[in-house]
């Protein structure tokens, strides 16, 4: 690292401490001048040292280190209590006076001490001459006084609550210190014997040229943000920011977001309103008239029972279906009525035509525009949620949007079929090669599917449609021909949302929803 | 939309046509030739030579067998269909079927033909019984309107005696079982008598099929005798019979299956059947028998709905490769369709065939040239504006399923027994978890809370949708309402928060509001509020009930609200 990458990279104690010694080679500083000129908390101006002399831009001048003495916590309460030896000695001493005979039991039950300390205590009284062991293991006073129970009794109440350094104990008291300080191995001791290292530091080589490019600068002050303070008094100048590790993970926003599968739909709806659709709508709930009647798919076809189509719990039956369009799809289903078919020759039940069934086809909402005299020329669409009776699994969901809607126009023909569809190929799939396949659907004549070499998927069935048999169009007062046209989008939106299960595009997961970039 | 089963080698047999030397077909050109019958190949196995096809067209029962996708390849590569002799060519004395008198109320249709000459193969044996099944099941509406049985010719002598009888004068062992039983006994033990009994409920006398010498050969619609109605491999004389309720669709039906066994060379005999009552072909109707159903129509009519001129001689040309036999006259052809097809309602059904016939892309696609506007809704004008100013606010717009179940929407909300519970609910239930429509938005954002506690906080979601609102005035019985729900949920999310939201929803939509105090049982009370628009609540806002977020395990506070967008897309 060069030395202007490495004074960048600086924090600000740092900074503090290099100033501190000036851009002098000679300045030898003690660790407490530093703290009192620099004007750091201890631990503050430690930190920066430690980081300083791990960078070698200080270096140790001189160190010395003094053994400092301290009472540990059991010497603090023999301070209060009296030390083990202390005590022994005392007991013997009343055991002399009252003429007691005292055992090593009888001292250990009375004084509440460890077998050790009893016995160590005993060890050293007996070789001080101040205590005898006769017949018995009995204990005799001597009466001789020890010096080692009276040296610690003048060391804990020298040390009580203070430190001093061990050098300024007389010799004598140096040992005792010593003997009773706490070791490995021997924990249980009155004094403690610590180190006290103090410092005197230099710049090094380093150090003085980073000392002298700082003062260069001006710079006395790094400062970790720009303040309306700063900003105010033109102080900013003399500071210098801290600069940032840039290459650090961005902390996690949850921005306003857009569903991913409704961005989709949206990018197809604005496609079919820029190719002049106009959007229509329906309701959820619908009659099996303009669900199905009207779409001429008798009252018996198989995708009409109760394993197919959602019913209504209640009510059950719409008020009523509005005329003449009833009566005009009963005949046509009865005998073809006026359309020129011969209908599906069979009794069509008016009751039934009043079901309520959840929407279970987008063609229903184009039925509905039909009846409502539409424009002609013109185009219509809606993207409707619809119901259908399935198991749900990976491909299949109860409740799914159809993209569906219907042209309607005097030059409307199976080539202008063809013709819209090879556009919906080009504008939703963006595909340039496209297939016509024969289809059936109950309510188109012709019907075709179409298919479309997708840029991602190959192959695809986009969609179907048709033109709308007489049978739908004429009993609702339509006399221009009309396309049917369906588009089926959930495999390009699963390709496009990165998804292999249809129920994730409803997912209730906020994570997944979150994390979806979405593909337009 | 049946899915059959057929053999490559069965199919190439059937290409050549009776007699005639087989004809082999690639995958390739069978996918292609599969567009004459709206037909795709879902699967195949190059071993076995198996291949499963899709078959679209439910009004053309004769294409779902091997036999009638093969011809139908056969008639557009031969360029007309050749016709079946056994329609025309009649033996001077006819084996004779007397229907009893009473079947007019029980099931009043049947029509017979016998088959001989052809040995019956595996793959031929198979695709009889998936003819049979499929045809019943699809076409005959589940054995209703249609059910086929078939029969060893050699075990019956005739004539056959189509009976009524009581449950428990005639016993047979049927087809699956091992011991005789009754009529009766076979609709309460028999799986097929359990199955398709219901179509003779009611009936204290049931059909029978009986030869002169009263064996018992089936039971119909329930099941065939095992006697005489288990078609074995190498079985070379067949007896075919079709019973139902709608005469065109039985005799179409045994048309199918005469066709299907003369193409693999059997010799059609046809059978007289006698009714004591008169129906629409009379009451001696000679089976199989071509109906003819034609139709005399311009060819312009077909050139405008094709968008190309074609003239009556490529009409002709076209209609003859797909089947049909056509005159032409001028400007008109009259069209007629083959014995085994009878869909023709409407002048629409022949321009299709004529352009399947000719290939799809044998049509140029032209673009519409008419000049239309396009736009949205008014309403869904007003939700793109509320969702970008939703998003604009911190918002995640989620997509939730409309469907639900009570306990989620109505129960976990703790609005049983009131007004704001009032469901539209589904009849035919298949699961709980949908078996209501949502009457409003907050139980979809607190499914999503629901199953996101990991996400980071805080949560800010929104949806606007469509739900229903149960209202009896309407004349659907509800009315379908968009919405906008929004809820804000993190550790300290309080009213102030959502508050905030919706006043400036209503500043930029320029639209003016205030919050009236209501009681809710879904929010904390004191803090909830009606959203009272131009004088009508529109909505609700407040903090979620702690025993809401308990039911849906929620442990972070929310705060919500609702508002209807329909309410704000009718003013000006």
């Amino acid at each position: 690292m060069d030395i202007s990458s490495l004074i960048d990279s600086l924090h600000p104690l740092e900074v503090k401490v290099l100033s501190t010694f000036g851009t002098d080679p000679s300045v030898v500083l003690p660790t407490e001048q530093l703290a009192q000129t620099s004007g750091l908390e201890p631990s503050q101006l430690s930190m920066a040292v430690e980081w300083l002399l791990a960078k070698s831009l200080l270096t140790v001048d001189t160190e010395t280190v003094t053994p400092i003495v301290s009472l540990t916590k059991i010497g603090e309460l023999y301070f209060e209590q009296y030390a083990p030896i202390e005590r022994v000695l005392s007991a013997a001493r009343d055991a002399a006076t009252t003429g007691k005979r005292l055992t090593i039991q009888d001292i250990q039950a009375r004084e509440g001490l460890e077998p050790a300390e009893v016995s160590g205590a005993i060890g050293r009284l007996k070789k001080e001459g101040a205590l005898l062991i006769v017949q018995g293991g009995c204990l005799e006073s001597t009466g001789r006084p020890s010096q080692t129970a009276e040296a610690i009794r003048g060391l804990l109440q020298q040390l009580h609550g203070t430190t001093r350094e061990l050098q300024a104990f007389p010799e004598a008291h140096r040992q005792v210190i010593q003997d009773h300080a706490v070791k490995r191995g021997n924990a249980k001791e009155p004094f403690r014997i610590d180190d006290r290292v103090a410092r005197s530091l230099k710049l090094s080589a380093a150090g003085i040229e980073a000392a002298q490019q700082l003062s260069k600068q001006g710079v006395l002050e790094e400062v970790s943000q720009l303040t309306p303070e700063l900003l105010k008094d033109g102080s900013w100048r003399t500071k210098r920011f801290r600069k940032y590790t840039i290459s650090l993970r961005a902390p996690r926003i949850a921005p306003g977001k857009k569903h991913p599968y409704r961005e989709f739909l949206d990018t197809v709806k604005t496609k079919l309103v820029s190719m002049g659709f106009q959007e229509m709508r329906g309701p959820l709930v619908e009659t099996e008239f303009w669900n199905m009647d009207a779409l001429f798919m008798p009252q018996f076809h198989p995708a009409r029972d109760i394993h197919d189509v959602y019913f209504v719990k209640e009510p059950k039956q719409a008020a009523s279906i509005a005329e003449p369009f009833l009566s005009r799809v009963a005949q046509a289903h009865q005998d073809g009525g006026s359309t020129g078919s011969t209908g599906w020759n069979y009794s069509f039940d008016m009751e039934r035509a009043r079901r309520l069934v959840l929407r279970s086809q987008g063609t229903a909402v184009s039925a509905h525009t039909l009846a409502a005299q539409p424009a002609v020329p013109g185009k219509y669409f809606s993207i409707a949620r619809c119901f259908r009776y399935d198991q749900v699994d990976a491909t299949h969901a109860t409740d799914f949007f159809q993209v569906e809607g219907i042209v309607l126009g005097e030059d409307i023909n199976f080539r202008t079929l063809l013709g819209l569809l090879n556009l919906f190929a080009r504008e939703v799939a963006q595909a340039k090669e496209v297939k016509f396949l024969p289809a059936y659907f109950p309510f188109t004549e012709p019907s075709v599917e179409l298919h479309v070499r997708h840029p991602k998927l190959g192959w695809m069935e986009l969609g179907g449609a048709g033109l709308f048999r007489s049978e739908v169009t004429l009993p609702l007062g339509v006399t221009v021909p009309v396309i049917a046209w369906g588009l089926g989008l959930d495999r390009m939106a699963m390709v496009a949302l990165g998804i292999h299960d249809i129920r994730e595009l409803f997912t209730d997961s906020l994570d997944l929803i979150r994390s979806t970039k979405g593909a337009f | 939309m049946p899915t059959i089963t057929i053999f490559k080698q069965d199919l190439e047999g059937l290409l050549g046509g009776p007699g005639e030397a087989r004809q082999s077909i690639t995958i390739e050109q069978l996918e292609e030739s599969l567009m004459l019958v709206k037909g795709e190949l879902k699967g195949q196995n190059p071993d076995s030579g198996e291949l499963r096809i899709e078959l679209q067209d439910s009004n053309r029962p004769d294409l779902w067998c091997c036999e009638g996708i093969a011809r139908q390849i056969r008639v557009k590569r031969l360029g007309s269909l050749a016709p079946y002799k056994f329609l025309t060519a009649k033996p001077k004395v006819l084996k004779r079927l007397n229907v009893a008198p009473g079947m007019e109320k029980v099931r009043p249709f049947v029509a017979a033909c016998t088959a001989i000459g052809y040995r019956v193969t595996q793959e031929g044996l198979a695709q009889l019984i998936q003819t049979q099944e499929k045809l019943a099941e699809m076409f005959g509406r589940k054995r209703k309107t249609v059910s086929i049985g078939i029969y060893r010719l050699a075990a019956i002598e005739f004539p056959v005696a189509y009976d009524l009888v009581k449950p428990d004068e005639v016993s047979f062992t049927p087809l699956g079982m091992d011991t005789v039983m009754t009529l009766g006994e076979m609709l309460l033990v028999h799986p097929k008598g359990l199955e398709f009994g219901g179509i003779l409920a009611g009936q204290d006398r049931l059909p029978v099929l009986r030869d002169a010498k009263q064996q018992p050969l089936s039971f119909p619609p329930i099941i065939n005798s095992r006697e005489v109605g288990e078609v074995k491999v190498g079985d070379e004389a067949l007896f075919v019979e079709v019973t139902g309720t709608d005469l065109p669709m039985v005799v179409l039906t045994l048309n199918i299956f005469a066709a299907n066994l003369a193409d693999r060379g059997a010799a059609i005999e046809p059978i007289d059947v006698r009714y004591p009552y008169n129906t629409s072909l009379g009451k001696a109707v000679v089976t199989p028998q071509d109906l003819k159903k034609s139709q005399k129509l311009p060819v312009s009519t077909i050139e405008q709905a094709l968008g190309q001129t074609l003239g009556a001689k490529e009409v002709a040309k076209a209609l003859t490769a797909y089947g049909y036999e056509v005159k032409t006259s001028g400007q008109h052809v009259t069209v007629t369709l083959p014995p085994y097809r009878q869909d023709l309602m409407h002048a629409m059904d022949v321009v299709e065939d004529v352009a399947i016939s000719r290939g799809y892309a044998d049509f140029l696609p032209v673009m519409p040239s008419d000049f239309t506007v396009g736009g949205l809704s008014r309403i869904e004008e007003v939700s793109d504006r509320v969702r970008a100013l939703m998003v604009g606010m911190g918002f995640q717009e989620i997509i939730s399923n409309i469907l639900g179940s009570p306990q989620d929407l109505r129960d976990a909300m703790r609005l049983e027994g009131t007004e704001w519970g009032q469901l539209v609910e589904v009849d035919n239930v298949m699961s709980q978890n949908f078996s209501a429509l949502r009457q409003w938005m907050l139980p979809s954002l607190l499914r999503v809370e629901a199953a996101s506690n990991r996400a980071f906080y805080p949560h800010r979601l929104f949806e606007a949708g469509e739900v229903a609102k149960l209202d009896l005035t309407q004349p659907l019985g509800s009315r379908t309402v968009m919405v906008l729900g929004g809820m804000i949920a993190h550790a300290d999310a309080h009213f102030s928060e959502v508050h905030s939201c919706l006043d400036t929803l209503f500043y930029y939509v320029n639209q003016t509001y205030s919050l009236e105090p209501i009681q809710h049982p879904s929010f904390l009370a004191g803090r909830v509020g009606a959203i009272v628009s131009e004088g009508k609540q529109i909505g609700v806002i407040g903090e979620l009930h702690p025993e809401v977020l308990e039911r849906w395990q929620i442990s972070v506070p929310a705060v919500a609200f609702e508002i209807e967008l329909t309410h704000l897309a009718e003013r000006p």
